[in-house]
């Protein structure tokens, strides 16, 4: 899976990223605060000259953007259709304006940059007890490293039905490639714990093999 | 090393894994064999707290594998049977960093660290490798290095070589045969033992004979086929 | 937090996401292609039950927040949160929670296979489509500007698909619990 950060120049590249994702937060807020068009076009502005900054190009821009833009003018013909054209013109530049500005962060903060600013987010939590950031940085390497698995294993078990004859369902499929993957876990939470990453291991009343 | 069982042993639920049992470990290269279920695994599993006695106590250069848990961890390496499960990083360096990760090493301390287990192993080429991508006894290797960058002194084994084609298991063992750790190490692959210095053979939860390789393996195979 | 959970966690949300590589799939008289996603987190719900269930799904958020294209059709980045059909990500929390709390009510072991599929079946409408509409159907009226009727109207086409879902992750739940069982159960 490859990330959405790209390595970059500019002052968009150089702004640290907790001043980056507080900007998005009040942009945000101040974009749903208003309901002025010619308000919401100039965030249109403003979102589209930070993602120029990003430096991405136009294919890459188009293509990151693609997805949620089509849902948007989706959402805003049926706002035009069912609502008002004042109402489809308010939340096709609203959520546009925050899609730019969004994406433009997005491909500027590196996934370390963004697990450091959690790391330092949820210390409160941390002195309570709730949560660790350990724990969270330790998971989402954990669902990196084991999605292609999990595709590799969806593969194999659609060769094994076509090799039966039988049309690869999604329905017969489910079922073993959840048992099989969430099988890994206790082999997985051992190798974790024999490496003295939590300070704990197993308990020993977990029935194990000889 | 001083590795030493106290009458220790291990129940689960109604079913006894290992009889208590007393003895020291304290060789260079120590074979453990035994047929599925004979016990063999757990008493393993015991030397690095992974499985904590249920009667008596395990300790390893003095340090108690309950009371003394995160200790004996550092001085025990485990690779398990399947290397897969034990890569837990999507990238090959980050796995092996991760290890050293909150000893506030200086990055380029940690980095140091990390090129000198590779080059120590012969993986400098897998560093950047995502791990779905590679397999077998790569994989393996990634794990000791993963494991002794730690600078364990002891590492324990379990069936090292049981998934790997011939290939990839002549590349284990000749990597295992330069470690400079004190090896303990589970097999079914009997060859491996040739040149290790006891073996212990186990059978239904018992140690059934405590030998040179040889011994041990005529023994083994007379169990296995009676 | 036990390792094995955090692992268990980990894992669901790995199969989260690798269903949100599938490609929609249409089912004949359903009037939308129906993507496996969210079937996904109903999953969460009745193989993990609630606690680990929701923090599978939030995992997944997090990861597609921070830059990773996880979600159905390569979305990812912070901009997820500014779509109109933002309701229904958030929702996915609510419905695992959900899905997860009546599963683990409503489903024992000691049951025949028929009464675990319905309490299946009952906790993954009630999560997956009641609750999670009751968030994405308000979010995409505000975001649209339509208000709750029309939004809801809009919405009814892919109910069909989600009940079929539904019906999906109950007959799973029913296997896994069989197969390998991990649903805690709540007194």
């Amino acid at each position: 899976m490859r990330s959405l950060h790209v390595e970059g120049t500019g002052w968009l590249y150089r702004l640290s990223p907790r001043v980056k994702l507080i900007s998005l937060a009040l942009f945000s807020i101040a974009l749903f605060m208003t309901r002025d068009p010619f308000l919401l076009a100039v965030g249109l502005l403003v979102g589209g000259g930070v993602l120029w900054q990003a430096h991405l190009g136009l294919k890459e821009t188009l293509s990151r953007l693609r997805p949620v833009m089509l849902t948007i003018t989706v959402i805003a013909l049926f706002s035009f259709v069912f609502a008002s054209p004042l109402e489809a013109t308010i939340s096709l530049f609203r959520l546009t304006a925050l899609t730019l500005l969004a994406t433009a962060i997005t491909a500027s903060v590196s996934i370390s940059q963004f697990m450091d600013e959690i790391t330092l987010a949820i210390r409160p939590l941390e002195k309570l007890g709730l949560a660790k950031a350990a724990d969270i940085g330790l998971a989402v390497g954990l669902v990196i490293r084991f999605v292609p698995e999990v595709v590799h294993r969806y593969e194999l078990l659609q060769d094994a039905h076509r090799a039966r004859g039988i049309r690869a369902k999604l329905h017969t499929i489910l079922v073993p490639l959840i048992i099989m993957t969430l099988k890994d876990a206790d082999a997985i939470a051992d190798a974790i714990d024999a490496r003295g990453f939590r300070g704990q291991t197993s308990s020993p009343d977990i029935l194990r093999g000889d | 090393m001083d590795i030493c069982f106290n009458q220790a042993g291990a129940r689960f639920e109604n079913r006894t894994a290992l009889h208590p049992l007393s003895l020291t470990l304290n060789e260079h290269r120590i074979g453990i064999i035994g047929l599925n279920g004979s016990g063999k695994t757990t008493f393993a599993r015991m030397i690095n707290g992974l499985t904590k006695p249920t009667s008596g106590t395990v300790t390893v250069n003095g340090l108690d594998t309950v009371k003394d848990e995160a200790a004996v961890l550092r001085q025990v390496g485990f690779i398990f049977q399947n290397p897969q499960n034990q890569i837990i990083l999507p990238v090959i360096r980050d796995d092996i960093a991760f290890g050293l990760k909150n000893r506030g090493l200086s990055k380029a301390a940690l980095d140091a660290a990390v090129e000198a287990v590779l080059q120590r192993l012969g993986i400098e080429h897998l560093a950047n490798r995502r791990a779905h991508e590679i397999s077998g006894g790569e994989l393996q290797l990634v794990a000791l290095a993963a494991l002794t960058i730690t600078g364990p002194q002891i590492l324990i084994m379990d069936e090292p070589t049981n998934q790997l084609d011939l290939k990839n298991r002549a590349l284990v063992e000749k990597t295992m045969a330069k470690l400079e750790q004190d090896l303990i190490v589970i097999t079914h692959d009997l060859a491996l033992l040739e040149t290790f210095d006891r073996v212990l053979v186990f059978n239904q939860g018992s140690l059934h004979a405590d030998t040179s390789p040889a011994n041990a393996i005529s023994l083994y195979r007379e169990l296995a086929l009676s | 937090m036990k390792t094995r959970d955090l692992v268990l966690i980990a894992l669901f949300s790995a199969i989260i996401i690798a269903l949100g590589l599938l490609p929609p799939i249409p089912v004949a008289i359903i009037p939308v292609p129906i993507t496996a996603q969210s079937l996904g987190v109903m999953l969460a719900g009745v193989v993990l039950g609630a606690k680990r269930g929701t923090l599978a799904v939030l995992l997944t958020i997090l990861i597609a927040a921070i830059g990773l294209p996880v979600l159905s059709g390569g979305r990812g980045g912070l901009s997820i949160f500014n779509t109109p059909t933002t309701g229904y990500l958030i929702g996915w929390i609510f419905a695992a929670f959900v899905t997860g709390y009546l599963s683990e009510k409503l489903v024992n072991r000691q049951q025949s296979g028929l009464v675990q599929g319905v309490g299946f079946f009952i906790a993954s409408v009630t999560g997956g489509v009641v609750v999670l509409y009751a968030f994405g159907v308000p979010y995409l009226g505000y975001a649209a500007g339509t208000g709750l009727e029309k939004a809801f109207l809009g919405s009814l086409a892919f109910i069909p698909g989600d009940v079929l879902k539904a019906v999906l992750a109950a007959l799973a739940g029913r296997a896994v619990l069989a197969g390998y069982p991990l649903l805690p159960h709540r007194a």
